[in-house]
């Protein structure tokens, strides 16, 4: 699990230091060998290995296996509702952290306690959790189906569980910098004639995006990561409701190892550029602040 | 733009912060709100530009009561004592905020915000500084841009929250004049905030003086400074002596000697007696006894730099201190150790609290 939440917009940006130059910081170069050895043991290898494995296989071998209708609607399933759900954590993990840093109010330490319940729960426990009441026969699940739409074992069920473990990014990320904005930033644009809305689009939004692209950088990337909480709620109906990392899995209990470490290595890839993409984005808005 | 301030009374929690308050401010005047910390400064600046609302009492710009209407519609320009830049856009975009939040109707095309922000920033003497984000400016630069901005919307009233706090000496009596400058060429009315006695004196037209959310007493510079209200106000606008005496049958009197009294004398009894540095007469002391009337002490310490000289002085186990120019400094001869007389031109006398 992720502990170490970057908080994107309230990192000054480095100034440009020449690699190797001559630092005022001692034991640069243990320090940097370390992390290179660290990552290489942590990261690197077990990937690299797994890339191995796959390229062993051939290339139509490959794009035979990932362009297959179950494959590419699993991969289609992980990254859009991962998505969606980053997008849905975004609006109201961001009200939840506005709430939580602008109001005082009673319980409002138990409700941001709450807030890492699912940083800190087994997944499988949310998992449960939430099919139970998600479930046709659960509380909500019956209104669900009394209006005629299921919300368990469909996407929809999928994307509550993974809004339900991205919260915590959204609002913990967003948190530090809504702290850091002054009050009297949105009274001074109130007393220029801006509207609320135009103060929050205008002054709050462009202040948070950094941070907020980070956290749902993080929201996503763990939405398509997760296994624990979705299982039970998505059913795992073959082209209907089944996760990248659920078939995955389905092929190592096979014994088709080769199959699992292709799709593996397809899902890293796509992972890597989407992470890629968003990292550039974010460095997109903060050049734009100009710290 | 005339601002009527009748009986504001504003608290917080148990604590009064303003109790009402009474004010009238001219048009086109520049008012300064002098007070110690915590005296309700803020809070009536913020009453007055409707970011805060008063518990009770009225504000009314003129003669129209404002109760209705909000910050946004108040056509008030303020200047946060923090700045309050926003920091994601440049010096350029802060100053056109208030230009391009306009209805459409209101707003101006972009070409005009253009020219008039670039009219502003010339104004403010921070043109070649308008693609900088407010990080990348000094303390003083970030107070112009704040005043830019503020000044874009052509506010009706200028509202300041202790413009110069924030900067070292030179730079706050460049912008201090700079200010006054301004606010003559625009014709507006402005109130500015201030802790800083000699600033408040030196640029504005009229003075408050405010305690404990209280106002204390309102002039000119020159009332107020010559004719203090109270001892709060004498202690407040600089410098003073201030001496254990006696009221006894209606004569002020400090070692039994008589004081020449400004004013009331007040009731009988133990009194405190308040004279400026530079109301005290020194004079050179005679061989043969000090002269009837006349207060004799010692020179525990001269300084002599500046145009004005200060000298400490231990009256007769008293600390006094007197302002004299460095030529009479000189006549006097007077040096660590030596004797001389004293006199005081003019002294006020207020009742000793128990
Ligand atoms: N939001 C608030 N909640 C509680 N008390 C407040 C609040 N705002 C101000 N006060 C109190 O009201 C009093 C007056 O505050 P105000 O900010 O007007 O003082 P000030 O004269 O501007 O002081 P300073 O010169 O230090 O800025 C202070 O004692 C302050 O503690
Ligand atoms: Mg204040």
């Amino acid at each position: 699990m992720t502990a170490a939440v970057s908080t994107g917009g309230v990192k000054p940006a480095k100034r440009g230091r020449g690699f190797l130059a001559p630092t005022i910081l001692p034991g640069f170069g243990t320090a940097f060998g370390f992390t290179l050895f660290y990552l290489c043991l942590i990261v690197l290898i077990p990937l690299g290995h797994m890339v191995l494995v796959s390229a062993g296989v051939g290339w139509t071998r490959f794009w035979a296996i990932t362009l297959a209708p179950r494959v590419l609607h699993a991969f289609y399933i992980s990254f859009g509702c991962a998505f969606v759900a980053a997008l849905v954590n975004a609006v109201f993990g961001l009200i939840v952290a506005w709430v939580l840093v602008r109001y005082r109010f009673p319980g409002r330490r138990i409700i941001d306690a709450m807030v890492d319940l699912p940083f800190a729960l087994p997944t499988s426990v949310a998992g449960i959790a939430l099919t139970a009441i998600y479930a046709p026969n659960g509380w909500v699940g019956a209104f669900a189906k009394a209006a005629g739409f299921k919300i368990a074992f469909t996407p929809l069920g999928i994307i509550i569980a993974l809004v339900f473990v991205g919260l915590p990014f959204i609002v913990r990320t967003v948190e530090p910098v809504l702290q850091d904005l002054d009050a009297e930033v949105e009274e001074a644009a109130a007393s220029l004639g801006a509207t609320r809305w135009q103060t929050f689009s205008k002054v709050l939004l462009p202040a948070i995006l950094p941070a907020l692209l980070t956290g749902i950088a993080l929201a996503f990337a763990r939405g398509v990561g997760e296994y624990g909480s979705v299982i039970f709620i998505a059913g795992n109906i073959p082209a209907v409701s089944e996760i990248v990392p659920l078939l995955i899995v389905a092929r190592l209990e096979q014994y088709d190892y080769a199959g699992a470490t292709i799709i593996a290595t397809a899902m890293l890839g796509l992972s890597f550029l989407l992470l890629l993409a968003i990292n550039f984005l974010q460095r997109w808005t903060r050049s734009r602040h100009a710290r | 733009m005339a601002i009527e301030i009748r009986n504001v009374e504003k608290t917080f929690g148990a604590f009064t912060a303003l109790g009402g308050v009474s004010l009238d401010v001219r048009s086109g005047e520049l008012l300064a709100l002098l007070g110690p910390s915590g005296s309700g400064k803020t809070t009536l600046l913020r009453i007055i530009a409707g970011l805060d609302h008063a518990d009770a009492g009225e504000v009314s710009f003129d003669g129209q009561d404002t109760r209705d209407r909000a910050a946004r519609d108040r056509q008030v320009g303020f200047v946060f004592q923090h700045y309050a830049l926003f920091r994601h856009m440049t010096v350029f975009d802060n100053v056109a905020f208030g230009l391009r939040v306009k209805r459409k109707a209101e707003r101006p095309a972009e070409m005009d915000i253009r020219r008039r922000v670039g009219q502003l920033l010339d104004m403010v003497q921070l043109s070649h500084l308008a693609t900088r984000y407010p990080s990348q400016l000094s303390g003083g630069q970030r107070q112009r841009v704040a005043l830019a901005r503020a000044l874009a919307i052509e506010p009706k009233v200028l509202l300041l929250d202790e413009p110069f706090g924030a900067l070292d000496a030179k730079v706050r009596k460049d912008l201090r004049k700079w200010l006054r400058h301004l606010h003559d060429d625009m014709n507006i009315t402005s109130i500015f905030v201030t802790h800083d006695q000699e600033e408040a004196l030196e640029l504005a037209d009229r003075v408050v003086v405010m305690n404990h959310g209280q106002i204390i007493q309102v002039g000119t510079p020159t009332e107020v400074y010559d004719t203090p209200a109270d001892s709060f106000v004498f202690d407040f606008l600089g410098g003073v002596n201030r001496l254990n005496g006696i009221v006894d049958k209606g004569v002020a009197r400090l070692d039994g000697h008589p004081v020449r009294v400004d004013g009331e004398v007040g009731p009988e009894g133990p009194a405190l007696i308040y004279v400026r540095p530079h109301q005290v007469e020194l004079g050179v002391a005679p061989a043969d006894g000090v002269p009837e009337g006349k207060w004799s002490a010692r020179v525990s310490m001269v300084h002599a730099a500046g145009p004005v000289a200060r000298v400490e002085l231990d009256l007769s186990g008293r600390a006094l201190e007197a302002q004299l120019s460095r030529d009479r400094l000189s006549d006097l001869a007077l040096q660590v150790g030596s004797w001389c007389t004293v006199d005081f031109r003019h002294a006020r006398v207020f009742p000793a609290r128990a």
